[in-house]
């Protein structure tokens, strides 16, 4: 029996009514099993065709060789223009020399783990969530907590901090995303002005603002993305083509434009064009779910982490995976990865309680960092690059400079 | 393997064999449908594939070694200004802890 299974009778979440021996939803999947396999209940077997079956059979046989058609079409093209590989191009880049890089504050008070975290564009404030449904706002320089809320469900997978600093969104498994405006006033109830923006058909995995307070985009465990509008609530775009759970998702800094990309249980990492909801760009390159997607930045590729133990980067112009983070000696799990400011160094969070420090360039590891006590569930640079913060299972925040 | 079977669109109870795999059931949400309406849906994906498959392909690229160089142009300019790669002194890290003030 795996060890992460929480309880062995809960409701199920897709059956509310039923009480199942074992849930076997997604957010209690344990994810260091190796490629859990969903099963699609398939409707029963198609009784004798008639002829307009046959028909129809025909087109859907003539779309599938020109799909894949278009497949090998589209490899080949890639290939062409795979002329050098990454590393090679930064053989004469001057290696980086050793690093040495603490924790240098330990933020105390989740009561159960860590789920995400995010920075406030401050440079100085933290919002984290956790198991237990709390969300917690720190000032990182003197560990103090500002604000605390409960938000009515457990297992709190997505947080985010508006831009101007004066609110934050988060949501798990109420399928929510809401949003909190942080007031000044400590004694204030800030569940009382709670605002519900996004309504999924699933968990919430992800959340972020776009530029401004008004729009927040989300990734939901039903497969979808979707932006949506603070004030009214309403559905701006929805972003289909994931054929699983999406877990991740990250906009292009705002210079290169209105795309954004997500990484999703099929494998898959998508860039998507926020206006009209078309998927651009699709790379499926990784073995297993990808648990975080990173835009690096310059806007002009993407990192991204994933349960096959590597991290992975994608260039957008070039249309192809250009390098993989990997070692023989790593086989859990990445959780997160972030960039540092120039993006020459790749922060990965992994299921094994260590930080890699990889770069970029050449492809190597520069430094593994200790301290945490389970497994890293998220990872965040600060705005100013100064340093980087780390959420875990053992309840705890750490930032590292 | 275990078997979980729910019909829809009510949720009847479940029949639960013995789990030896953990594996995770997503119903699809369709009613009971014509032969002919489910092979129009395979259709109506196949169809968005192709055009998905279709748009991919006409994108414009770049080669690789084009590509890299940019990358690494970039990392080279900004490489001054990123403390975490560069360091940055004490004073200057709020995150750092000052040396000690010695009082003379």
């Amino acid at each position: 029996m795996c060890q992460h299974v929480e309880s062995t009778e809960i409701n199920c979440l897709l059956c509310k009514n039923v009480r199942l021996l074992i849930c076997l939803c997604s957010p209690f999947r344990c994810r260091s099993l190796p490629a859990q396999r969903k099963i699609y209940m398939r409707s029963p077997p198609i009784p004798e065709m008639a002829t307009q079956e046959v028909q129809l059979n025909e087109t859907l046989a003539h779309l599938k060789t020109e799909s894949e058609t278009l497949k090998s079409k589209l490899e080949e093209e890639r290939a062409k223009l795979h002329d050098v590989e990454l590393h090679q191009v930064a053989e004469k880049v001057e290696g980086l020399g050793q690093f040495v890089m603490k924790t240098r504050r330990t933020l105390k008070g989740h009561g159960n783990k860590v789920l995400c975290m995010d920075w406030c564009k401050d440079k100085r404030r933290i919002v984290s969530s956790s198991q237990d449904g709390k969300v917690i706002v720190w000032d990182a320089f003197t560990t103090n907590k500002e604000h605390a809320v409960t938000m009515p469900c457990t297992w709190v997978m997505a947080c985010a901090y508006a831009p101007s600093g004066c609110a934050v969104a988060c949501g798990g498994l109420d399928n929510k995303c809401s949003v909190y405006p942080l007031s000044l006033d400590k004694n204030e109830n800030l569940a009382a002005k709670k605002k519900s923006v996004a309504m999924h058909t699933n968990y919430l995995s992800a959340c972020s603002f776009t530029n401004s307070d008004m729009q927040i985009l989300t990734s939901s465990g039903d497969g979808t993305c979707a932006l949506w509008d603070v004030e009214s609530g309403q559905l701006l775009q929805s972003f289909h083509g994931h054929a699983a759970d999406v877990l991740c998702l990250d906009l292009a800094p705002s210079e290169t434009g209105n795309t954004f990309v997500s990484g999703g249980c099929d494998k898959k990492a998508n860039v998507w064009d926020m206006r009209s909801g078309q998927c651009i760009q699709s790379f499926e390159t990784h073995e297993s779910d990808i648990n975080s997607v990173r835009y690096y930045p310059s806007g002009d590729a993407f990192a991204s982490g994933s349960d096959d133990a590597t991290c992975r980067l994608y260039d957008l112009r070039a249309d192809r995976e250009v390098a993989i983070y990997s070692k023989e000696s790593i086989i859990f799990g990445v959780s997160s990865v972030d960039f540092s400011l120039s993006g020459r160094l790749l922060f990965g969070g992994y299921n094994d309680y260590t930080i890699n420090v990889w770069d970029v360039l050449k492809g190597t590891r520069v430094s593994i960092l200790f301290g945490h006590e389970n497994r890293v569930s998220t990872l965040r640079v600060s705005p100013d690059g100064t340093a980087f913060c780390t959420g875990s299972w053992d309840h705890t925040l750490r930032i590292w400079a | 393997m275990q078997n979980l079977l729910c019909t829809n669109p009510s949720f009847s109870p479940v029949l639960i064999h013995n789990f030896s795999l953990l594996s995770f059931i997503y119903s699809v949400a369709l009613p009971r449908m014509s032969s002919k309406a489910h092979s129009s849906n395979n259709i109506a994906h196949a169809r968005r594939t192709v055009q998905q498959l279709r748009i991919e392909a006409s994108i414009e690229r770049i080669k690789v070694s084009k590509a890299s160089a940019d990358l690494m142009n970039y990392c080279s300019e900004h490489a001054r200004n990123d403390p975490l790669l560069m360091g940055i002194p004490a004073s200057d890290n709020p995150f750092k802890d000052k040396k000690p003030c010695t009082i003379l």
